[in-house]
């Protein structure tokens, strides 16, 4: 609240000429939206969550290994890549979604709107500042993983924890678009958040459940199975994660080999393409229907 | 076929040797010429002339310098390299052929072999008893060490580095056939197909170092063999011990072994064989067990060994019976044991006396503090169960829906599967063992650096937010 009033100050003292520039617009309304969502409940409550859990793996699978000096592909990070895929979407979906719907149950979002901003930058500052936080909380919870696994002589590659939280932002980013998407479309925040759950729950248990009963019950050839797990961005962040920061994809079967074989150098352009539409597409659909209907 | 460009090439070939001849410490990197074809007829260079001209038990001083010459040696005697010394085959044929018994080469280094997959172009060929290959740098060649039917050799302290071409297209850094009681020790081979030994008894293998090869080490019909303190990493596969009989494989490391086939040790058809002490980690199946022992009356032993950190620990094919693993640390492997196909583990046991293995996913506890648990521990999770059976199904490894799926087997009884295998007297601690061979120099802390940097950027973002709105918060 004190940012918006100090900038409404700020926009009744000067009068000024011009309207102010697109990215000044966007950087104040992400300024203001990051400041909320770190102050918010559910900023720390995630961070703190996501921290516990990433230290109770940490300490688990250091204990387990006995100090051999083992380098290798363990549970540590399928601990933390299992970790990311339940926390991270579920964070960055109801972030998303309770922001635009949030602030048009408390009047905010009218009173954001009354201002001389264009309804596409009030999205993007929403969008920028909700992002920003999430980067906050996972490099919070993913460094203090690391630092952990560092104090206890674990002896993983060296940029594996930097790629695991390059592509938990990314994934965070996805699903922070489909989350303020949902936030858009829908009337009311509850509603909102619940449907955020009920995708979460679809991306993160359903389709894998469904998948994996495809894959025995109808036979599924490896190609058909990959590309419908390239759809999920759960998978397509795992797969990433695998082959970037420790395994080989060989770790996935059949499958993984398979991918290994046919885009072998392009698996990178492949993850990053898909990683990317998730990110790009929903907030471009959420651009269109915020300044197409009417937002309140 | 065509005798004049023969003639033409010898002739330049010559005239290359009797350049690089007096001034033998000087390095002609130019060639003078590519020799098409370089048949033991081709005329000797100055090595080969001295070579001809030596007595029986003579030792021959190579100075430093290139020769570009493809030598036979046809009689017993020593030929040693002082350091620099190089020997160039210039791109075609074998370089060196020892045809005598008593041979010892040591000191030179020989590069540049032919690429012929067909006449099996080696550095060095062997085709006589007793001969000692010592600290050896072949470089660039297709096959290495090419020992036929020469036993009692010994090759020590060489290093083989292949060429950089498709798998299918190398030779094999090290090879053995019908080679009886030879040393193989200290030797360091990368970037070939195998290091293979074929119909060979009683050869020991020790302190070498394989990488980035097909086979790190492969045994075939070869027996009493004993392979001890060698590192191998990266292959496709580590060590393969295919139709021996007492195969001794003790303090090895065995790490980083992946692709389609990869395995750190993996066994056919061997017999009495025991596997101890071994760091077996980080490959795609840590042991491979196919139809081993053969003879099912004589168990194979594993014992005192770390599986550690491989997709799969061990795997079984359902003909595999008559092991006894006992005294091993399986630890952190995604799947600690599994079996190929259907079948079970019935036939095989996973401890002996009061003693199991120590297992990284027990669950139990030790009441009594006698280091054993007080419950078996048994492997029935229905996950390793379908994708046992479905191996497609690893895709979808490391996601929640693993989980779901697991915590319905267990909740579930009428849908759990059967025990894999049952270990009695699981141990609650990791059982200490010493791997003679040497570690891998250690990597920097890396970790520490990243895991630093992102606290930083995530407290940074925090801290940004906090301190903007005490600002904004003093102007209003």
């Amino acid at each position: 609240m004190n940012a918006i009033s100090a900038q409404a100050a700020a926009l009744d003292q000067p009068v000024p000429r011009r309207a102010p520039s697109v990215p000044s617009t966007i950087a104040a309304v992400a300024g203001r939206s990051l400041r909320d969502a770190i102050r918010s409940r559910w900023f720390v409550l995630y961070t703190l969550a996501f921290a516990v859990l990433g230290l109770a793996v940490s300490f688990v699978s250091a204990a387990g290994a006995g100090g051999a000096g083992l380098s290798g592909f363990g549970r540590t990070t399928a601990g933390l890549i299992n970790l990311v895929l339940l926390v991270v979407p579920l964070m960055a979906l109801t972030a998303g979604a309770a922001s635009i719907a949030g602030d048009r149950e408390r009047g905010m979002l009218a009173y954001l709107l009354a201002q001389p901003v264009r309804r596409c930058e009030v999205l993007l500052g929403v969008y920028a500042g909700l992002a920003g936080a999430l980067v906050a909380s996972v490099c919070l919870g993913l460094g203090v993983c690391g630092a952990i696994l560092a104090a206890r002589g674990m002896r993983t590659g060296a940029g594996s924890m930097l790629w695991l939280a390059g592509l938990s932002i990314a994934l965070a980013l996805g699903m922070l678009s489909v989350g303020v998407l949902i936030s858009v479309l829908a009337r009311r925040a509850s509603v909102a958040v619940g449907t955020a759950v009920f995708t979460w729950l679809l991306l993160v248990f359903v389709s894998d459940l469904a998948l994996m009963a495809g894959a025995v019950a109808m036979r599924l050839r490896i190609q058909e199975l990959l590309t419908l797990a390239l759809l999920n961005p759960l998978q397509v962040f795992k797969m990433w994660s695998l082959h970037a920061a420790d395994a080989s994809l060989d770790v996935l079967g059949p499958a993984g080999l398979y991918a290994l074989d046919t885009w072998g150098p392009w698996l990178h352009a492949v993850f990053g393409g898909c990683m990317l539409g998730w990110i790009v597409l929903p907030l471009v659909a959420a651009g269109l229907c915020f300044s197409r209907r009417s937002p309140l | 076929m065509n005798r004049r460009r023969r003639a033409i090439t010898a002739t330049l070939v010559t005239l290359a040797a009797l350049w690089s001849a007096p001034a033998a410490a000087q390095t002609h990197d130019a060639p003078a010429a590519r020799p098409a074809d370089a048949s033991p007829r081709a005329p000797l260079g100055e090595l080969g002339r001295r070579i001809a001209s030596a007595p029986a038990g003579s030792t021959i001083v190579v100075e430093p310098g290139v020769y570009r010459e493809h030598l036979t040696i046809d009689r017993p005697l020593a030929l040693v390299g002082r350091p620099g010394a190089v020997i160039d085959g210039g791109g075609s044929g074998d370089i060196i052929e020892i045809t005598a018994p008593d041979v010892t080469v040591r000191g030179l280094t020989v590069r540049n072999t032919g690429i012929d997959l067909d006449k099996e172009n080696a550095a060095v060929r062997v085709l006589a008893p007793r001969a000692t290959l010592e600290s050896l740098v072949l470089e660039d060649v297709l096959f290495g060490i090419d020992l036929r039917e020469a036993p009692d050799s010994t090759l020590r302290g060489n290093t083989v580095g292949g060429k950089r071409l498709d798998i299918a297209r190398r030779g094999d850094g090290l090879r053995l056939w019908r080679s009886d009681r030879c040393l193989v020790e200290g030797n360091t081979i990368h970037d070939g197909r195998d290091a293979i030994i074929w119909y060979s008894t009683g050869v020991t293998v020790r302190d070498n170092h394989g990488r980035d090869c097909r086979y790190g080490l492969h045994l075939m019909f070869s027996d009493s063999v004993t392979i001890e303190s060698n590192r191998f990493e990266n292959n496709s596969v580590g060590v393969y011990l295919m139709y021996s009989t007492g195969v001794e494989v003790r303090g090895n490391r065995l790490t980083g072994n992946r692709g389609p086939s990869g395995y750190g040790l993996g066994l056919k058809e061997t017999d009495r064989f025991t596997v101890r002490d071994n760091l077996i980690a980080a490959n795609r199946a840590g042991i491979y067990i196919d139809g081993s022992p053969f003879t099912a009356s004589i168990p194979g032993t594993f014992t005192r060994n770390t599986v550690a950190c491989n997709d799969v620990g061990v795997v079984f094919l359902p003909s595999a019976r008559g092991n006894e693993l006992y005294e091993n640390n399986f630890i952190d492997n995604i799947d600690q044991i599994a079996v190929a196909g259907r079948g079970d583990l019935s036939a095989n046991s996973f401890f002996k006396g009061e003693r199991g293995n120590f297992w990284s996913d027990y669950t139990g506890y030790d009441l009594n503090h006698d280091g054993v648990g007080d419950f078996v521990h048994e492997s029935q999770t229905l996950f390793e169960n379908l994708m046992d059976r479905n191996p497609s199904l690893r895709l979808m490894l490391f996601s929640p829906a693993q989980q779901a799926i697991e915590f319905v087997g267990r909740a579930v009884p009428a849908i759990r599967p059967e025990a894999k295998f049952t270990d009695e007297v699981p141990l609650m601690r990791p059982v200490e063992i010493t791997v003679s061979a040497p570690d891998a120099p250690a990597g920097a802390p890396a970790q520490a650096i990243g895991a630093a940097l992102l606290l930083i950027v995530g407290g940074g973002l925090v801290g940004l937010a906090r301190a903007g709105r005490s600002a904004t918060g003093g102007v209003a």
